[in-house]
């Protein structure tokens, strides 16, 4: 019998198969049944970007078209999926440092620090490329590899989008052909993704190397947010910023023109995910970064791991940003706001 | 702004001499050539020039051989291979001769040795459309209508170009030896990563690759190296990327 | 010297004729000196034969000195002989085109007319004894007409009213300035050498052929002929890889094709009159049998040896640039001349002590 030789592979192995809830379907029903139909599906896309066959979004829910013929049962959906066994997270978490942050070289939503801690890690030589959504011609979002500074150039790489954009598909993708390592930004449910990955498949410990988190109370589908804004008047072609603070939500335009409307206005529209989700710091990422709790310009960032700490301590020898105080107590109100939606779980999930 | 580096450049100086011994040289080497020339003109098609053994024409294709690997098609720096169904099923290329830049790459990479080369460099088509090549066009040497009554050889005796003419016509087609054949088979290289969809176990053409379903909820994957040719579908097809092709040491 | 050509070869043929009427005056019309100068040598015949195949000849050899092949398809198997005729019927279809900016009764017209003057000089030239009009002042009546030969060049390209054809008509103009004086000195201390300007007389006063009584005058002469004719490495007007084609750029079928063999013509010019000036003209062991006709001969083969010497220069040599050709036209030139001269009166002093 012969052996294989080179580099160090095998010719057998064994794959944990996942526990089925519901034996008589495929695994992608049982997410289904499980995650989808219940509303607890936040959008994080986990399960499209490890699926093998054509988990994708159809409309607002995320669907397998032709499951019957295409789904090849191998459960990797329900294995990576973060609300599948459901561990709410919730709280500020821990932290190596608080402080505020402006980036004196990028612009962004506030202090543009995630742009900041992304370009540096690049710079660094941690990461060959950061991942970030842009926006297209119809304002949808589309993903971007940065791999150096000049490509911040397009300015629609920066600020909130408020709408979700398909991190993890293009995660898997950049993790096929990475040479020293991928970083990404995500709302919190993208970082539990990132790290249910990171659990179950170790390819993903490897090649991510750096997650940002970012402050998020909730987020809206494209299509309809799309449509309200037009409704309100919103001219797509010039618009440069949008923005949610105290209660309001703000689009500016680039002729200086801003509209305006409260935050309650678009309750019905917010995606139904978010309606059982308690984390509003990230708490599982390696830095977090969001605008409440240091004062206008400024981003506030919450560093939690060592390689955020390399970064940050990266970005102060090169001075490449300010820093100033951020107040913890300023996060309190939505923090508490966040974790007061567990009561939503317990009524909507099944039984685990 | 005068640098230090500047030099004046000047021509070389002849005296009237040499000048006048290099226009008698001159006109006396145009007069030797009159009466004996040395013309180095190939009178195409009635002459041949004799072309190396490798040199890179026409591509045969042998379909027995070919394994359907699609790396002819990949490695194309041109583009010019496209992989068609063929009735049985299976994709065989089909070359576009407008696009073929006679790289001879595709017959470098063919895993199975079916592609072949040819010294035929002149086929000539009525329009561009023609150029593209099907399979069946590819089995066979393409129509010859051979003028050529002599084959012409450069050669070089005492720094002078000679033409030398042999009646007799030159071979087209050379049989190559097959290269050496070195054993690659298909290893996972990093297991702990592996989903278990079971997308190498299916699109194995020979059926190397099995999965079985334990008691317990185990997957247990196993290539078979008797079986595994080494065409690379497998890790071109796995999700996860982690199948390699490695080299097999038999004992 | 009487009227008529006379060919022994056909003496016993011509005797015969008389029984029939007409063809008995066709034939004494024919071999009338005169007629048979214009029409048949060095006239139109062999002119015109050698228009159909000295460019023939110029391509061949240049060829053969390039290491390749002139040339071949047209009747391959005897070398392509038949290539010009083939190239006028081409320019005998191609369509004329007058543009647009072009003054076009002068842009018609010129070619027609510089074939005149290509037909003047044939007139004067002797072959061997056959010569159409017999005058002491010949060489100074070709010489005059040659030097109407680059008027017309520079008609044309002026009426052709482009850019490069200006440049290339004015590139002909400085030429002209170049080579004319010293081409006219060497003519003349030819005359002054043979005490006569009768082309008959100076071939009987060869005993010594002109080249060797007055190499110096032979080689200014002969490097003049290139520069009028436009041959390497003085295709200055012409330039082909400059210019396109310089004076001729705007002309197309039978019109171009008359003004491309205009420079062929004036090298047949040419170089007849440098085989009477300094090569014998006509002179040379008389071959029986052919009676004048050995006359003609000889003049045909030193007329067309000279021509191919000219024409494969061009293989030899690059091209001089406008400056140097003007240059070498007013300094080494018109030096060489007035040596040239001066060695002719130093040989008629001899001769006449």
């Amino acid at each position: 019998m012969a052996a294989a030789t080179g580099v160090a592979g095998q010719s057998e192995w064994e794959v944990a198969v996942p526990e089925k809830p519901l034996k008589d379907k495929t695994y992608f029903e049982n997410l289904k049944a499980k995650v989808i139909d219940t509303n607890l599906c936040s959008r994080c896309l986990t399960c499209a970007a490890i699926c093998p066959g054509g988990i994708t979004v159809v409309g607002n829910k995320v669907d397998f078209p032709d499951y019957e013929t295409k789904c090849l049962d191998c459960g990797a959906c329900v294995r990576v999926c973060p609300r599948f066994v459901y561990e709410p997270k919730s709280g500020l978490g821990d932290y190596i440092e608080f402080i505020a942050g402006r980036s004196k070289r990028f612009a962004g939503q506030d202090g543009a620090m995630v742009t900041e801690l992304l370009v540096s890690a690049i710079e660094m030589g941690m990461i060959d490329r950061g991942l970030f959504a842009g926006r297209d011609e119809k304002w949808a979002t589309e993903m971007f590899h940065v791999r150096e500074p000049e490509q911040l150039a397009i300015t629609t790489l920066g600020g909130t989008k408020y709408t979700f954009a398909d991190v993890l598909p293009a995660l898997k993708e950049a993790v096929g052909f990475t040479k020293r390592g991928v970083g990404i930004v995500g709302t919190p449910c993208i970082v539990s993704g990132v790290r249910k990955l990171q659990q179950e498949y170790p390819i993903f410990r490897e090649r991510v190397k750096l997650v940002v988190g970012l402050f998020c109370t909730e987020n809206f589908h494209y299509g309809d947010i799309g449509k309200f804004l037009q409704e309100k008047g919103v001219d797509f072609s010039k618009l440069i910023k949008t923005d949610i603070t105290k209660g309001k939500f703000i689009a500016t335009m680039s002729d200086g023109e801003k509209v305006k409307f409260k935050i309650k206005e678009v309750e019905e529209i917010v995606a139904s995910g978010c309606g059982v989700c308690t984390d509003f710091t990230a708490v599982e990422s390696d830095a977090s970064v969001g605008s409440v709790g240091s004062e206008k310009g400024f981003s506030t960032v919450v560093v939690r791991e060592e390689p955020a700490k390399k970064v940050i301590d990266f970005i102060k020898e090169k001075e490449h940003a300010d820093f100033g105080e951020a107040k913890p107590e300023e996060l309190d109100y939505l923090i508490n706001l966040k974790k007061g939606r567990e009561k939503n779980i317990n009524s909507d999930a099944a039984s685990s | 702004m005068k640098m230090k580096s500047m030099k004046k450049v000047v021509g070389p100086e002849y005296n009237l001499g040499d000048k006048i011994k290099t226009n008698v040289y001159a006109v006396g080497v145009a007069m030797q050539e009159s009466v004996y020339p040395h013309t180095a003109t190939v009178f195409y098609p009635r002459e041949r020039k004799k072309m190396p053994d490798n040199f890179r024409g026409f591509i045969l294709f042998d379909p027995d051989k070919c394994i359907s690997c699609f790396n002819c098609s990949f490695v194309c720096p041109a583009n010019a291979i496209r992989m068609k169904e063929a009735p049985n099923k299976r994709y065989y290329p089909t070359v576009d001769y407008g696009r073929c830049i006679f790289c001879h790459f595709c017959i470098d990479s063919c895993s199975g040795g079916a592609l072949k080369a040819t010294k035929i460099h002149d086929v000539a088509y009525k329009d561009m459309d023609a150029m593209f090549t099907p399979t069946e066009e590819m089995i066979e040497l393409p129509e010859i209508i051979r003028e050529d009554k002599k084959y012409v050889e450069y050669e070089i005796k005492e720094d002078d170009l000679h033409l030398k003419r042999t009646k007799g016509e030159d071979y087209l087609f050379v049989e190559v030896p097959p290269p050496k054949e070195i054993p690659m088979v298909s290893t996972c290289i990093d297991p702990d990563s592996c989903i278990g969809c079971r997308v190498c176990a299916e699109v194995c053409e020979h059926g190397a690759i099995s999965a079985s379903v334990e008691d317990g909820g185990t997957l247990r994957m196993k290539i078979d190296t008797d079986e595994c040719t080494g065409c690379g579908l497998c890790v071109k097809e796995c999700s996860m990327q982690i199948l390699m092709l490695n080299k097999l040491e038999r004992k | 010297m009487s009227n008529q050509v006379s060919i022994p070869l056909i003496e016993p043929m011509l005797d015969s004729l008389p029984e029939i009427p007409m063809l008995q005056y066709m034939v004494a019309f024919m071999l009338w000196k005169p007629i048979f100068a214009l029409l048949i040598c060095p006239g139109l015949t062999v002119g015109g034969l050698s228009l159909l195949f000295f460019p023939w000849i110029e391509r061949k050899l240049c060829g053969r000195a390039q290491w390749r092949v002139g040339p071949h398809e047209i009747v391959w198997w005897l070398g392509g002989v038949i290539q010009l005729l083939a190239d006028s019927l081409r320019f005998l279809f191609q369509e004329v085109i007058v543009h647009k900016d072009a003054h076009r009764p002068y842009f018609l017209q010129f070619p027609f007319l510089s074939f005149m003057i290509f037909l003047l000089p044939l007139l004067f030239i002797p072959a061997g004894t056959i010569v159409a009009i017999q005058t002491p002042y010949a060489i100074q009546i070709i010489l005059a007409l040659v030097c109407l030969f680059p008027l017309f060049i520079l008609g044309f390209g002026w009426a052709s009213n482009s850019r490069f054809a200006y440049i290339g008509t004015v590139r002909e103009a400085f030429m002209y300035f170049a080579y004319e004086i010293p081409f006219i000195i060497a003519a003349i201390a030819m005359i002054i050498l043979y005490g006569t300007s009768d082309p008959l007389l100076m071939a009987s006063r060869q005993s010594i052929p002109g080249i060797i009584l007055n190499p110096v005058a032979a080689l200014v002469f002969f490097i003049g002929a290139a520069m009028a004719t436009g041959r390497m490495p003085f295709e200055i007007p012409d330039s082909d890889q400059e210019l396109c084609a310089g004076p001729h750029v705007e002309y197309s079928g039978i019109a171009f094709g008359l003004i491309y063999v205009l420079c062929y013509e004036k090298g047949y010019i040419l170089s007849a009159l440098m085989t009477i000036l300094f090569l014998g003209g006509g002179s040379g062991p008389a071959i029986a049998g052919l009676g004048d006709l050995s006359g003609v001969f000889w003049f045909v083969v030193k007329t067309y040896l000279v021509l191919t010497t000219l024409f494969m220069l061009r293989a030899v040599y690059p091209r001089y640039r406008l400056d140097q050709g003007l240059k070498l036209g007013w300094s080494p030139m018109l030096v060489m001349a007035i040596i040239g001269l001066a060695i002719s009166l130093v040989v008629v002093a001899v001769r006449v002590i």
